[in-house]
């Protein structure tokens, strides 16, 4: 028989947020400025549409060199000159080449699972793989926040049961790093 | 502060790591009617397998 309409949705598992999975491989347009390339992928608002989309994207460790992959709230934009970006900063954790899928899976059901005190901070994740390794960051909204900041950055570490010094750079001065962790 | 809740006392969805992992299993098709476009299905694996065995 046919299930009512709206049958599906309320048997899913609402997310308190809808995030977006964001694809870019600047590698492919050497001549385009940064950030022409990054393409939106899905915006998903459940536990099932993540699952979905998650299970049938590579991870990181099979992803080719260059590609950053992002996951971000919806309606922001995973660039420094989004204006809900703009003051904030990023937690990153470097790892070796092809060790980061476990790290950014947890990350990513941190993030999504509202496992954050302060997860309104939080803008969004991304993985840059590159020929020596993985960089995960942790990207959040007002960086100058310190509390916020620091209770972000031990709560990651704990969620991706990684025990190595996680650092925290503020977008507005790339070359400063803020907070050690 | 309760849990589930942010700081402000405002109620929020949480889902535990353990908790979500449980639906992994059940979710291994692509959301209905996405279809992903040329310039990003370097991302996707179903994509990447037929271009494999077509060559």
């Amino acid at each position: 028989s046919a299930k009512p309409p709206g049958a599906l949705i309320s048997q899913q598992h609402p997310l308190e947020h809808s995030w977006t999975f964001w694809f870019d491989n600047p590698s492919k347009s050497k001549q385009a400025a940064w950030g022409s390339s990054m393409r939106p992928i899905y915006t998903f608002s459940t536990v099932e549409e993540f699952w979905s989309l998650y299970n049938n994207i590579y991870a990181p460790s099979m992803l080719a060199q260059g590609v950053d992959f992002h996951c971000f709230k919806n309606k922001i934009e995973p660039k420094w000159e989004d204006p809900v970006c703009a003051n904030g900063g990023t937690w990153s954790v470097s790892l070796p080449r092809g060790k980061s899928d476990t790290c950014w899976l947890y990350t990513l059901l941190a993030m999504v699972g509202e496992q954050f005190d302060h997860g309104d901070e939080i803008c969004g994740a991304v993985v840059n793989v590159r020929p020596r390794g993985e960089k995960i960051g942790l990207w959040t909204k007002n960086a100058a926040n310190e509390t916020a900041q620091m209770s972000i950055g031990k709560q990651w570490k704990k969620s991706i049961d990684y025990d190595g010094p996680i650092n925290f750079i503020f977008h507005v001065s790339l070359s400063f790093m803020l907070f050690l962790c | 502060k309760l849990p589930g809740e942010y700081g402000d006392g405002v109620m929020v969805k949480k889902y535990s790591r353990d908790f979500l992992l449980k639906f992994s299993e059940q979710c291994t098709d692509l959301p209905d009617g996405f279809e992903p476009t040329s310039d990003i299905e370097e991302a996707f694996m179903i994509f990447n397998a037929s271009s494999r065995e077509s060559h």
